[in-house]
């Protein structure tokens, strides 16, 4: 439907480009052209292209219960950092903290999608495994939520016989693939070199994972919040992208 | 040495009572300049004022975390242990009920005798709570390992809709 591969064609006016730190005794001359401060106006220039910031407030996190975390005792000492404090024994999750980091996952998020990236959730949470399907179905993405075989990742061309592309980004809802052990596909993405945002809760580990999102990971309601989210996110930079390639099309 | 302080204790208590009153006359004076320049408007010009502001919406600063955690029911809870809490099956499963009661977890009650067919899902029923994590540290283990579940005891139905259907009908 969308289609992946960007074509981009070479300007003919290609700007030079600065060499802000090289030891020349003159930095080299640029002649900036109409194009070229088009060109500069690229969606990563600006730190927040897609306005994921108005997708939601800190109230609607405290709202779908995304501050509550795990007892103290399974708590892993990574997760400390991102804690507002312990009521009765059951930890509290800062949700500024929270939502400075959900901000950063979903305009990374959005970018993959303008650039017409594979994204696939994951979650192995049997509570949730619905709607993160039915998410995935929604915006157009993948998801696994099923049993994890050891070499889908790093033996993909061997295990699906052919030249397989991998996801360009995996999203995971639940980074725990039950309660003792972590998901394989977190370390099989950091060893492909595929970025991951992840939902960390207080049991998890953060540390392999690209952007983590500390915050609670069981609720149904927190899980609806976050794949709500991530398909706004995606649904926005895939219209962005949907409006360049067109605009594209027009100029040539 | 006391009939001194008590000398002091009341010179002070003058003194404050003095500058109450000093501070309550200013008060005074300047309430009735403002009620005099105000008594200049008429009431039309007043109501006209009232009434051009009364759909205004007043951008209050967004809530922080502190203060929605401050005032959340998790905290008017206190000691969870006890308390009893109504909540909302959104689940069945023959026996068993999965009720959810706000918390991060849900609770899995077996179904009572009494009234047993109007335990449905959507129906609301009282609970108190035992304990909100069913997690504990096993020998030999660095973690604590966790059901994810809440542990509580079904006390009473609140509302069923079941029962709501046979009133209508």
């Amino acid at each position: 439907m969308y289609p992946r591969i960007l074509i981009r064609k070479l300007k003919p006016n290609a700007s030079i480009f600065h060499r802000s730190n090289s030891t020349a005794a003159q930095p080299l001359e640029q002649s900036k052209t109409n194009e070229e401060i088009k060109s500069a106006k690229s969606p990563l220039d600006h730190p927040d292209f897609f306005q994921v910031h108005n997708l939601f407030t800190v109230k609607d996190l405290f709202g779908a219960r995304v501050h509550f975390g795990h007892k103290e005792g399974s708590l892993n000492e990574l997760m400390a950092p991102y804690l507002y404090g312990s009521r009765q024994g059951h930890l509290i999750f800062d949700l500024d903290i929270t939502a400075e980091h959900l901000r950063k996952a979903l305009n990374f998020t959005a970018h993959i999608a303008y650039r017409g990236g594979i994204i696939c959730f994951f979650n192995r949470n049997s509570l949730n495994a619905h709607t993160v399907e039915k998410t995935a179905l929604e915006c157009g993405e993948y998801a696994h939520t099923r049993f994890w075989k050891g070499g889908i990742f790093t033996n993909a061309n061997h295990q699906f016989g052919a030249i397989t592309r991998l996801p360009d980004l995996c999203i995971f809802l639940n980074t725990q693939n039950n309660i003792l052990n972590q998901h394989t596909a977190v370390r099989d993405s950091a060893k492909m070199l595929i970025p991951t945002v992840g939902i960390v809760d207080t049991n998890c580990n953060p540390n392999l994972i690209t952007y983590p999102v500390p915050g609670n990971d069981d609720t149904p309601a927190a899980i609806e919040l976050y794949c709500n989210l991530f398909k706004s996110a995606i649904k926005r930079g895939k219209e962005a992208r949907m409006k360049f390639l067109q605009e594209n099309e027009e100029n040539t | 040495m006391s009939s001194w302080i008590a000398i002091t204790r009341q010179l002070r208590q003058t003194k404050v009572m003095f500058s109450r009153n000093i501070c309550r006359s200013n008060i005074c004076h300047s309430e009735n300049v403002d009620t005099n320049s105000a008594d200049k408007v008429g009431g039309f010009a007043k109501a006209y004022e009232k009434q051009s502001h009364i759909l205004d919406v007043e951008s209050t600063p967004p809530p922080t975390f502190a203060s929605l955690l401050r005032n959340s029911k998790l905290v008017d809870l206190g000691d969870p242990v006890g308390k009893i809490v109504v909540g909302k099956i959104f689940h069945v499963v023959e026996d068993d009920l999965y009720i959810d009661f706000g918390w991060k977890f849900h609770c899995v009650c077996p179904r009572p005798s009494i009234r047993a067919e109007d335990y449905v899902r959507g129906a609301r029923v009282r609970i108190q709570i035992k304990d909100l994590e069913l997690s504990s540290r096993f020998l030999g283990s660095s973690t604590d390992l966790t059901l994810l579940e809440a542990d509580c005891k079904l006390l009473s139905l609140v509302s069923s809709p079941v029962k709501s259907s046979e009133k209508t009908t």
